[in-house]
């Protein structure tokens, strides 16, 4: 009696249910609603994703600040506009051997460069290598290649090959930097394991160390080997699935007679936590010391003068660290938190002794130079100037309207708390145009780090057609 | 026949259908659809994506997915390739339960994501990822309801609530709509953690791929920008075998070639 009373009212109740339900489809527009069904055979006419070719104008704009250690010349620019196809494709020339080719095509203009010059022009030979398989999962590659190793966000003390290998960025963002970097001549050989992989390369010495480029000397189109292949290097790396979430990398890399060790782990933490670390150590110089030696072998620095900075012919076993988390929230906004350790690096003692050394002997070219040449040779090098930083970066995609990224980071010198500040916007206008922004600044007292600096700022208008 | 034989018939039979419907849990049918919507054997598929703002096609992408059931949890794993559009051809997503790695070609880095992260994009990597719900979630029968489909057809379905069961779920909560007899999935609403309605999902195009009826394409709305809708075709079903070895963060720059 009860259920019949029952189902007329359950029948009442569900029918205005799925009219509800029901109107959702009025959501759905006439375009997709009147579209053809697939095709049985239904195979798409897609690319196979094997390249990525993209032409991009970049006109930016910097200014200079009072230093208290002046700048030797060449003086940075005030304006830069660069133009450039960048291409990289894959070609499959047989089932198991395939040609991979990546490089830029640059012109380029600036206030400091004279027009027209050969430096208007070049090219950089990212890339070139073939790949061979010649049993499953077995890889044997050779060629100018791109290694990569590292999993934390703003510094990678295990990616061994990333020294003297960028060439002029457009961003200092660790992520871009990434994206125009020069690839060593190599012989790689990988093999894969269920739940494992291993992997060798080795770089042989093609050329000797040269002096730092600067933006007045970059060659139109030599390769230059003498920043991927001075020296003989090895790279061996080993990673396992040990269950749990537990899946290391251990690297052992070695540069001339020097050993370095790395390893990175990585961890994930409920739906949207990612934990890393990253850490490499071996004997070596200081920061100090590496790039005084660097600037007498190559012929910067003439060997006879005296040190700017005091010196010590010891060597220690040095430690770099990347520890760091990532989070990303419901609005689609990434953050990546980490901290930095360089023990090669500037301590503050090192720094006072900069600015006292630098502020004393302002008119007299030689120390200056020489004082800055330490801190360019950590920028060519990729390694961190101060030994305690941090690093806070956020990734907006779909930030305020579809198809607009914004990226932003802060990189602080705990040292002094001076930061590098950049904040980048990206807009897709369509899957073949994409312009964009990006704002950078030095912050910080004139006595840091980032606050001597001699651009305060910068900024950049870029536009992107993509192929 | 008497009216006493007649009621006892009568009471008989509506027991019988009541014991056949009970029979029926929310996880069999769960499971029941999931063999709708995915082969029962390794496989690689071309997925197309067109999205349209406020009615007019914006843009179109297009993926390579490979996808292999993992005996040990039940759980599909898969790999994505990205082949358009151009500025995002080549990148290679890892998704295997909680090892999610993200590979671009252009810097060479492989970056490790959080579950989060598969739900970046408009039609993110959890709409075109290949998965059983069985495994992630925990259903119950809300109700029996007629609902039309994509095509404005009525469909008989069950109304299925689901909770996710596990930290891996893409979701945390999805309502169902499942037609009876067929289990074709037809509509599906997806939730975040936080309760709000994110996508609204229809299936259609029902046809024969790898061995079964399925459903050949989806139409995704934004919920929170309904002037954002997103179609899915899935093509080009194809059986592969896939080496365990493939399910590697070490893999990912390999992935192109194949």
């Amino acid at each position: 009696m009860r259920w019949r009373a029952l189902a007329p009212a359950l029948l009442l109740l569900a029918a205005p249910a799925a009219a509800q339900e029901n109107r959702d489809l009025d959501l759905i527009p006439n375009a997709v609603q009147a579209a053809p069904p697939p095709p049985a055979e239904d195979k798409p006419q897609t690319s196979d994703g094997g390249q990525r070719i993209y032409l991009e104008n970049a006109a930016s704009l910097a200014s200079r600040r009072a230093m208290l250690v002046p700048l030797p010349p060449p003086a940075t620019p005030d304006w830069e506009e660069r133009l450039f196809l960048d291409m990289r494709k894959d070609w499959q020339l047989a089932p198991k051997l395939s040609l991979a080719y990546s490089g830029r095509l640059n012109f380029r203009a600036e206030d400091t460069l004279a027009f027209p010059s050969h430096e208007n022009v070049r090219h950089d030979f990212r890339e070139l290598y073939a790949s061979w398989e010649p049993a499953e999962r077995v890889w044997l590659d050779v060629g100018r290649i791109n290694l990569k190793s590292g999993v934390a966000a703003g510094l990678n003390p295990t990616d061994f090959f990333k020294t003297r290998a960028v060439v002029e960025p457009l961003s200092a963002d660790p992520a871009v930097l990434r994206e125009d970097r020069l690839g060593a001549f190599m012989l790689r050989g990988q093999r894969l394991f269920e739940g494992g992989a291993l992997t060798a390369a080795v770089a042989p010495k093609l050329d000797d160390p040269g002096p730092i480029y600067t933006n007045l000397n970059l060659p139109t189109l030599r390769p230059m080997f003498d920043r991927t292949n001075s020296h003989d290097r090895v790279l061996l790396k080993a990673s396992a699935d040990l269950g749990a979430d537990v899946n290391p990398e251990l690297l052992y890399y070695r540069e001339g007679s020097a050993s370095r060790f790395g390893a990175n782990l990585t961890r994930s933490v409920g739906q949207k936590t990612v934990l890393y670390g990253e850490w490499a150590g071996g004997r070596q110089s200081s920061l100090i010391d590496q790039a005084l030696a660097y600037g007498r072998e190559t012929g910067t620095i003439p060997g006879f003068a005296p040190s700017v900075l005091p010196e010590s012919t010891h060597q220690g076993f040095q430690n770099q660290l990347a520890l760091g988390a990532s989070y990303t929230t419901e609005s689609k906004v990434t953050f990546n938190l980490e901290y930095h350790y360089s023990e090669a690096a500037f301590s503050p003692q090192d720094w006072r002794n900069w600015f006292r050394v630098g502020e004393a002997n302002t008119g007299r070219p030689p120390i200056t130079s020489a004082l800055w040449y330490i801190r360019n040779y950590a920028l060519d090098q990729q390694q961190k100037l101060s030994r305690h930083e941090t690093f806070l970066r956020a990734d907006w995609n779909d930030a305020f309207v579809p198809h607009l990224e914004i990226t932003g980071f802060v990189s602080t010198d705990l040292h002094d708390g001076s930061s590098l500040v950049q904040m980048t916007a990206d807009y897709d206008l369509s899957n073949q145009w994409s312009v964009g922004a990006l704002a950078a600044g030095a912050l910080g007292a004139k006595r840091s780090s980032n606050g001597s600096l001699p651009q305060s700022g910068s900024l950049l208008l870029k536009l992107e057609r993509f192929f | 026949m008497r009216p006493a034989l007649a009621l006892a018939a009568f009471i008989l039979a509506a027991a019988a259908l009541a014991g056949a419907a009970q029979a029926q849990t929310a996880q069999e049918i769960i499971a029941a659809t999931d063999k709708v919507r995915n082969p029962g054997e390794p496989f690689r598929s071309t997925d197309t994506l067109v999205e349209y703002v406020a009615g007019k096609e914006r843009d179109r992408d297009a993926v390579v997915v490979f996808a292999k059931l993992d005996p040990k949890t039940g759980q599909f794993r898969n790999l994505v390739r990205y082949a358009e559009p151009p500025r995002d051809a080549g990148k290679m997503v890892l998704l295997d339960g909680r090892n999610l790695w993200f590979y671009d070609p252009a810097s060479k880095a492989s970056v490790r994501i959080s579950p989060q992260q598969r739900l970046i994009g408009q039609a993110s990597i959890a709409d075109i990822l290949s998965v059983n719900l069985a495994v992630d979630f925990a259903g119950t029968i809300v109700a029996t309801e007629t609902i039309q489909d994509a095509a404005r057809q009525d469909k008989e379905c069950w109304h299925l609530d689901m909770k996710a069961s596990n930290d891996q779920a893409t979701y945390n909560r999805v309502e169902f709509w499942i037609e009876h007899g067929t289990y074709y999935p037809i509509k599906a609403k997806f939730y975040s953690d936080s309760g709000r309605l994110l996508k609204i999902l229809y299936y259609r195009g029902f046809a024969e791929r790898l061995g079964g009826v399925r459903p050949t394409e989806a139409i995704i709305i934004d919920a929170v920008d309904t002037s954002l809708v997103t179609s899915l075709t899935f093509g080009d079903y194809r059986a592969q075998e896939i080496p365990e070895a493939w399910f590697q963060r070490d893999f990912l720059p390999r992935l192109g070639s194949q």
